[in-house]
This record gives C-alpha cells, structure tokens and sequence, in this order.
C-alpha cells in the first residue's frame, strides 16, 4: 500500500473559542493539491500542522509518513515551503538566505544548488541586494526560490502568487508546472482560482475550519453548481437559437451573460457537438466555446454560501 | 544533534544581532568606556591613583564594567535572540527545514554567547591598550585568559535568564525589562541587605545578599583575579568595587552560576520544544 505523502486523520487545532478541524484529508506522490478557503478558514493552520510548527489539539497529521513534531528532521527532509507573505532576514542577501537554508537542509557544495533556485525563480540579478531593498514581489520569488532548494519531493506553498506582477505569475505558473511535470508533489493553498484550475489535479475547500469539499476541480463544479456548464461565444445569436438549445436534451438553462451564452447540462452530458451544430445550423458563427473551464471560481462562491447557510 | 547544523545558526545569531543597531551601540558604548577613563585620569594629573597601582591599571577596565555594563550588554543580546525571531516571523521560515529544534535553540544559544565573549575580549583589550598608553607598561597581564574565561563563565548567569525569558514571553521589550529589572532589582535589594546587615549584624541578612544573581554573577571575576595579583594591588579592587560585602566562595559561585544557567536553559528548551511557533508576533 503508497503510504500518502500528506496525511490529516481528524487533526484539529483548538485556538480558544476557535476550532480548525476535524480535518480528514490526504495527498498522493505526484499529486498537486489546490487548498482553498477565505481567509482564515484554517489553511495557514493546516499547513503549519502539517510543517510541524503547530502541535494538533487532537487527530494525527503525517508528511510522508513521518510525524512532524516527533520526527521534524526526518519529515521535513525533501519538502520545500514557501511562506504566505514569507518574513525572510531583511540584514541578509537572497544569496545568504539561500545558502543559510542549505546549510540547514546539509546540502554538499550548495552554492550551484543556491544560483540555480535564484536562477530558476528569476532573481539571480538581485543576489547580492539586501532582502530589506526588495519588492514584495520579488521577496515572494525568494520564498519559492527556497522552497525549490534541493529539489524537494513536496512543495507546500501558502499563497504563492500574492504580490506577483502577471509577469511573475506566469514565471512561477510555468516553474510549478515544470516541477509537478517532474513528478513533484505540491500543496498549494491560493485564492486565485484560475491558476488552481490550471495546475491542481485535486483541490480540497474549507470553510471556518470545516472541511466542505475533496476531489477534483471538475467535480467541485458540478457538485457545487449541480451542473456542467458550457460557455459559448457566437456572433448573430438569435432568441431563436437560444430557444431552440434550451430545448436541448439534458439542458437544464441557458442564461445570457456579458455576450455569452452560458449553458447548464446535467452532470455527465456531453451538449457540446449539439450545440455547435445548432448555431451553425442557424447561420450564426461560432466564435469560442469552452467546457465549463473557469467555473470553479463560481462553484467555490456557491460552495462558501452554502457553507454558510448551513452553518446558520 | 548535528554539529554542522548548530554552526551555521550560531552563525546566524552572530550576524543577527551585529546587524542590530543596539548591540553596535552598545559595543561602541564599551570601547568608549574602556578608554576614554584612562585619558581624562592621566591628562588630569589626579593624586586619587597611588603610582604603585599604576602597572595593575588595566584590571580595572577588565573588572569594573563587568559587574553591570557587560550584565546589559549580556541581556541585550540573549533577551533578543529569540524573541525577535517571532517578531520578525522569520523562526517559521527557519524551523520550515529539515532541522531541529534543539538545534535551532543550541545554534543560537551560542551564537549570541560567542557574540558576548568576543565584546568581554575586545573590552579586556581596549582596557590593556589604554592603561598601557596613559600609565605605562602594565603587570600582572599573564592573568588576562583566565580572567576572561571566568567573566565568559559569570555572564553566562544573566545571559541564561535573558535568553529564557526571551522564549518564554516571545517579546523583545517585555524580555529586555525583566531581564534588566532583574539585575536591577537585585543590586537593589543587596545593597539593602547590606546596609541592614550593617546595622543589626544578622547574618541572614548577608547569607541572602551572598545568594543574589548580581553578588554570584559581578563577584566571580575580581574574587578570581584578586587572588593572583600581589597584595599591593588589593586597594585596586577597594577602590573599583567599593566596600567589600558579603560574597560567595569562588566555588560557591560558579556553582550557583551553574545551576542558574541550567534551570533557565532548561525552562527555555523545554518550553521551545512544546510550543506552537508563532507566525508573526507584533
């Protein structure tokens, strides 16, 4: 049996009045976790359990099988993490912090190692510039940059993308795919949902420290909106046409939005070659339809209002 | 335990603290105070010093300072070391690698120690430079390394308690005022002792002075170096400590600095090994 490399059995962590948890979730090799929830529904907590930096109140957390209070060393050999506002040495270099976090993972020789992640994260230029002179952006490329010392097999990243300019998020987007291309493993909480959509095989969303869903993107979209939903884009729409793919077997809407045509199928329904048959049937051009990708946003937005009402 | 480990966040600390205008400031402080003295003595032209003290003048810019000058500068270093990790937030980026606790603890501990006996090396120098440019040559100077060794020893007392407090509050200022109320305090409470033992001739009075963290930690050092100078140079340590008090035996003392640095690093470790880190303390 693959023991998983992330593993929470009931954790829960107590904060006075507050209570994160029971949390029951785990993550395979090669698997990249999306971790998602507003701010402070116990993502942070969650991965500082899982880091060892927080004791449970109860429940058991295992980073590779390894217990990370008992076992620190040993659990946190070969995992990177990459802090949410990271607060790195502002008195040193990005070259000195590098080569301090070697020194403390015992790598051999790490000064390759250390202009390599520099390299890689796009801030070789700056390895010599205090941390205390650097944009927020660029101090959140260090983070990662240390999180990708030693090639780790895990990656936790806590809000890797805050601060980033969209050039730097396409940079990291384009380093993590690399990484979970490699066979890495990563959990990534964020807020932006486009990139967990783009990277993450699996995302698990919590709410006030309960945990509501697990599974794929795809699946919190039809679970959470009951529906698949297909977006189409077409030039010379008529009420006609709209009419006549809501009669369509297995749509459930269809429902007009910023000049698109948002169509709602039932779980498992393939509309689209219908669809695209029956605008082109009705002279209108089909410019763009997508497969309900960027829904997750939504269905993260109905997850949270549900969340809440039954928490009501 | 790894070596490797535990050296690179000592380190660490040394480079931490250096970059913290207050030990500069302090270090700064201490060369002033180890020279300055010696010019204004001799350029006055004062009959205070009898000549046959001359040769010895150096041991009074190694022993004076050490009794509450190199106390401060002991807080201000250890008070910090932990405290102003959680502060900064940077101790969960640190303790986000492979390594342990302990060694983080350890690493640190002796990082701000070493900091500590390189700041007692460079005052015991200073004070040897200027005695022997404002008083000629100097005697007796074959005692430095092991009057060194032993104020190294006796600052590790309130270094100890500086550096627990520092964990166990997790806040610079609240670590900085206990620690320093706590030498404060003592040498407070001694001298009235003192003065009540003077008055009533009770020798509880004098067996709980004895006991205080200042009288151990500020009376080791002279008590050492006394022993080693001819007898001439006795006035010297009359006229840098004042009248003599009730005072530990030189055993008793370095027990006591012993036990102080044990139960506080204990508490400290201990306490270090149990807690959440904290992300951020402001």
């Amino acid at each position: 049996m693959t023991v998983p490399v992330i593993e929470f059995v009931g954790a829960v962590k107590q904060y006075g009045n507050k209570t994160i948890g029971p949390m029951d979730f785990s993550a395979s090799r090669g698997e990249i976790l999306g971790f998602l929830g507003p701010n402070g529904s116990g993502k942070t907590t969650c991965i500082r359990m899982l880091l060892g930096l927080s004791r449970p109140s109860s429940g058991r957390v295992r980073l590779r099988g390894v217990d990370p209070l008992r076992n620190h060393v040993e659990a946190l050999t070969g995992v990177g993490y990459s802090a949410e506002l990271p607060n790195i040495q502002t008195f040193l270099t990005p070259r000195e912090v590098t080569k301090l976090a070697a020194a403390e993972m015992g790598l051999r020789d790490p000064t390759p190692e250390v202009y390599r992640v520099l390299e890689e994260v796009g801030i070789i230029e700056y390895a010599d510039t205090k941390v205390g002179k650097l944009s927020k952006g660029m101090v959140q490329r260090l983070s990662v940059a240390l999180a990708l010392l030693g090639s780790p097999e895990v990656m936790v990243l806590d809000e890797p993308m805050i601060g980033l300019d969209p050039a730097g998020t396409a940079h990291l987007r384009e380093v993590l795919r690399k990484y979970a291309k490699d066979g890495g493993t990563i959990l990534m909480s964020s807020h932006m949902m486009s990139e967990v959509e783009d990277l993450c095989s699996s995302v698990i969303l919590i709410h006030s420290g309960r945990l509501l869903y697990m599974g794929t993107p795809k699946g919190m979209v039809e679970e959470m909106l009951g529906a698949n939903i297909v977006r189409v884009q077409a030039k010379g729409l008529t009420p006609e046409l709209v009419e006549s793919i809501r009669r369509t077997s297995g749509v459930i809407d269809v429902v007009e939005s910023e000049g698109w045509l948002e169509v709602r199928v039932g779980q498992g329904v393939e509309a689209r070659p219908t669809i695209a048959r029956l605008v082109s049937d009705s002279g209108a051009e089909l410019l763009t339809m997508t497969g309900g990708e960027r829904m997750l946003e939504r269905a993260y937005i109905e997850a949270l209002r549900s969340g809440r009402d039954e928490s009501k | 335990m790894r070596v490797s480990r535990v050296a690179a966040f000592s380190v660490y600390e040394v480079r931490r603290a250096l970059a913290r205008k207050k030990v500069l400031a302090m270090v700064a402080f201490t060369a002033l105070l180890d020279t300055v003295p010696y010019f204004i003595l001799s350029s006055t032209g004062t009959t205070l010093i009898p000549p046959s003290l001359f040769p010895y003048l150096w041991v009074a810019g190694v022993i004076a300072p050490f009794a509450l000058f190199i106390q401060f500068i002991a807080i201000l270093i250890a008070a910090g070391a932990m405290s102003e990790e959680y502060e900064a937030g940077t101790a969960e980026l640190l303790l986000s690698k492979p390594v342990s606790r302990t060694e983080f603890l350890v690493g640190k501990y002796i990082g701000g120690y070493a900091l500590l006996a390189m700041i007692i090396a460079l005052n015991a120098c200073l004070s040897i430079v200027s005695a022997t440019l404002t008083y000629g040559s100097q005697a007796g100077l074959d005692t430095v390394p092991g009057v060194l060794v032993v104020e190294v020893y006796a600052s590790a007392l309130f270094y100890s308690v500086a550096f627990a407090l520092g964990e166990l509050v997790r806040r610079s200022s609240l670590s900085y005022i206990l620690s320093s109320a706590l030498i404060v305090s003592s040498q407070i409470i001694g001298t009235y002792l003192q003065v009540a033992f003077e008055l009533t001739g009770k020798d509880l009075y004098q067996t709980i002075h004895v006991y205080l963290p200042t009288t151990v930690a500020g009376s080791l050092p002279p008590q050492y170096e006394q022993q080693l100078l001819p007898s001439s140079a006795g006035r010297l340590f009359q006229l840098i400590l004042g009248p003599a008090g009730g005072t530990p035996s030189e055993a008793s003392a370095a027990v006591m600095i012993a036990t102080y640095f044990l139960v506080a690093s204990a508490l400290a470790l201990a306490y270090f090994n149990r807690a959440d880190i904290s992300r951020r303390v402001s």
